[in-house]
C-alpha cells in the first residue's frame, strides 16, 4: 500500500495533475472573457455580466463542499494527483471508485487491500482514464454538429419559441428526474427536498419584492445551508 | 455612471442587427478554444496511465486494462453520447464544452446556469440564456476547481477534524439543490413543474436502464409539455 502511494504521489504525476487542472483554468477564463464580451451582443448589460458570474460562483458552493467531502475518500487509495485529476474533470466520485474498482479487480487485487499493487492501481488509473476520454471526444467532435442543427431549429420565429419550450422542458425533465432519485434515497431527503422547494420561492418573491439582488444571488447557496441544517437535525 | 448605461443600452439597440454576427464569432471562439482545452485534456489523461505503464514499467498488460474496460464501459459509454445530446438543449455550445470539462452538470452547472438566468431575466434555449448560462458556469467552474485543490493540498486535515455527522449532512445539499430549483421553475410553470416530477418519480421507479433515465425523463417531459402547449393554443384558437 505504501509502495502504491509513493508511486501514486510522485513528483511527474503531480505535473500532469497541474498541467490539467491549468487547462481547466484557462477554458473557464478564456470563456468568461468570451462570454462577457458576447453579452454586449445579446442583450446584457455590463452589471447582468458579472451578477451571471457571481450567481453561478455562489451558486456553486454547496455542492463544491459535498463533492470534496466524498473525493477525499479517494485519496487514500489512488493518492492525491490523481484522485485531483479525476474529480476536476467530469466524471463523479462515485462512478470513477466504479472504474478503480473494477481495474484493481481485473489486475486480481482489491482497490485498497493487502494486495493492491503499483500494476493493480496502474490498471485502475487505465480503466478510468479510458471511462472518461468518452465525455470529452464525444463533446469536442460532436458539439459544432449540435449547434449547427440548433442553428436550423431557431431560424424563425415560431421555431425558436419551440426551442425555446425545448429547453425549458429538458430543464425541468432533468430536475425532476434528479429530485425524484433523491426522494427515492429516503424519507429524510425527501423532507429536505421539500424544505427547500419552500424556502427557495420565498426567498426569489422577498428578493424581487424588496429589490434585494444580492439576495437572489446567494438563493441557491442559503437553500443548501438550510437543506444542510434541515437534514443534520432530521437525521 | 448613468452616462455608461446609456451608451451600452444605445449599442445594444443598434447592434441588434450585428447581433448575429458578434454571436456567431462567439461561438466560433467558443468552438476553437473548447476544443483545444478538450483534447488536451484527452491528451494528459492518457499521458497519466501510459507514464505509469511504459516509464515506470508498471504495465499490467492490455488485456487486463480491456477486461477492466469492458466491465466499466457497460456504466460509462451509453453516457458517452446520451448525456451531451440530453443537456445540449440546456447548456447551448458555450455551455457543453464547459460542462462536459469540469464534470458535476445536473448537480452544479446546470442549476447555477438556472439559478443565473432567474438573476439576469433571460430565458433558457436563447442566446441571451446560453450567455448567461456560460457565464454563471464559469464562475462556478472556478469556485469548485479552487475549493477542489485547496482541500487536495492539505485541507484533508480540516475535513478530517470536522465531526462525521456533520460531514454526512453535506450530503443533503443535491435534495436542497432539486428541490429549490424545480419549486423556481415551477412557480412560473406549475403545470410543467407537475410534469417533470411525474415523468422523473416514473423513470426512478419504471424497469429502465440506469443510463437511459436521464434522457427518457427529459423526452417525455419536453414531449408532454409540447402536447400540452399545443392544445391549449387550439383551444385559444376556437
Amino acid at each position: 500500500m505504501s509502495e502504491v502511494l509513493s508511486v501514486a504521489n510522485s513528483w511527474p504525476l503531480w505535473i500532469i495533475a497541474i498541467v490539467v487542472m491549468s487547462l481547466v483554468y484557462f477554458q473557464s477564463i478564456k470563456f468568461m472573457l468570451l462570454g462577457s464580451k458576447a453579452g454586449e451582443s445579446v442583450g446584457m448589460t455590463k452589471k447582468d455580466v458579472r451578477a451571471a458570474i457571481r450567481t453561478g460562483a455562489y451558486s456553486s458552493l454547496g455542492p463544491s463542499f459535498a463533492i470534496v467531502v466524498v473525493a477525499i475518500s479517494l485519496i487514500s487509495i489512488l493518492g492525491n494527483p490523481v484522485t485531483l485529476v479525476r474529480i476536476g474533470i467530469i466524471g463523479s466520485a462515485p462512478v470513477e471508485a466504479v472504474g478503480a474498482t473494477v481495474g484493481a479487480e481485473a489486475a486480481g487485487s482489491q482497490l485498497g487491500g493487502a494486495d493492491y499493487t503499483s500494476i493493480a492501481f496502474t490498471a485502475a488509473v487505465w480503466v478510468m482514464c479510458l471511462g472518461g476520454i468518452g465525455w470529452l471526444l464525444v463533446t469536442a467532435i460532436f458539439t459544432k454538429s449540435l449547434g449547427k442543427i440548433q442553428a436550423k431549429a431557431t431560424n424563425t420565429q415560431v421555431k425558436l419559441e419551440r426551442f425555446k419550450m425545448i429547453s425549458t422542458g429538458a430543464m425541468i425533465g432533468v430536475f425532476g428526474y434528479l429530485g425524484a432519485k433523491q426522494m427515492v434515497v429516503g424519507i429524510t431527503e425527501s423532507l429536505v427536498l421539500v424544505v427547500a422547494a419552500i424556502v427557495m420561492p420565498i426567498l426569489i418573491v422577498v428578493a424581487n419584492k424588496y429589490k434585494l439582488g444580492w439576495l437572489k444571488e446567494w438563493s441557491l447557496g442559503i437553500v443548501c445551508l438550510v437543506g444542510i441544517i434541515f437534514g443534520y437535525y432530521m437525521s | 455612471m448613468n452616462n455608461f448605461m446609456a451608451k451600452i443600452d444605445a449599442g445594444t439597440q443598434t447592434n441588434s442587427h450585428a447581433s448575429q454576427g458578434g454571436f456567431s464569432d462567439f461561438h466560433n471562439k467558443v468552438h476553437f478554444w473548447g476544443r483545444i482545452t478538450m483534447f488536451g485534456v484527452v491528451i494528459m489523461t492518457l499521458l497519466l496511465p501510459t507514464y505509469l505503464s511504459y516509464v515506470l514499467g508498471l504495465h499490467p498488460g492490455w488485456s487486463v486494462i480491456l477486461n477492466g474496460f469492458i466491465a466499466y464501459g457497460a456504466v460509462v459509454i451509453p453516457l458517452w453520447i446520451v448525456e451531451p445530446i440530453s443537456y445540449y438543449p440546456v447548456l447551448g455550445v458555450s455551455g457543453t464544452y464547459l460542462a462536459f470539462l469540469n464534470g458535476n452538470i445536473g448537480n452544479m452547472c446546470i442549476p447555477s446556469a438556472a439559478m443565473a438566468q432567474e438573476v439576469v431575466g433571460s430565458e433558457p434555449g436563447t442566446k441571451k440564456g446560453e450567455v448567461t448560462a456560460t457565464l454563471a458556469i464559469t464562475g462556478a467552474a472556478l469556485v469548485n476547481t479552487t475549493v477542489l485543490i485547496v482541500v487536495i493540498l492539505g485541507g484533508s486535515a480540516i475535513l478530517g477534524i470536522l465531526p462525521q455527522d456533520i460531514v454526512d449532512s453535506l450530503a443533503f445539499v443535491l435534495p436542497a439543490i432539486y428541490g429549490g430549483v424545480i419549486a423556481q421553475i415551477a412557480i412560473e410553470k406549475p403545470s410543467w413543474g407537475v410534469i417533470g416530477i411525474i415523468f422523473g418519480v416514473t423513470m426512478n421507479l419504471a424497469p429502465v436502464p440506469e443510463a437511459l433515465e436521464t434522457f427518457l425523463a427529459i423526452v417525455c417531459t419536453v414531449g408532454a409539455i409540447m402536447l400540452l402547449n399545443n392544445m391549449k393554443s387550439k383551444k385559444n384558437n376556437e
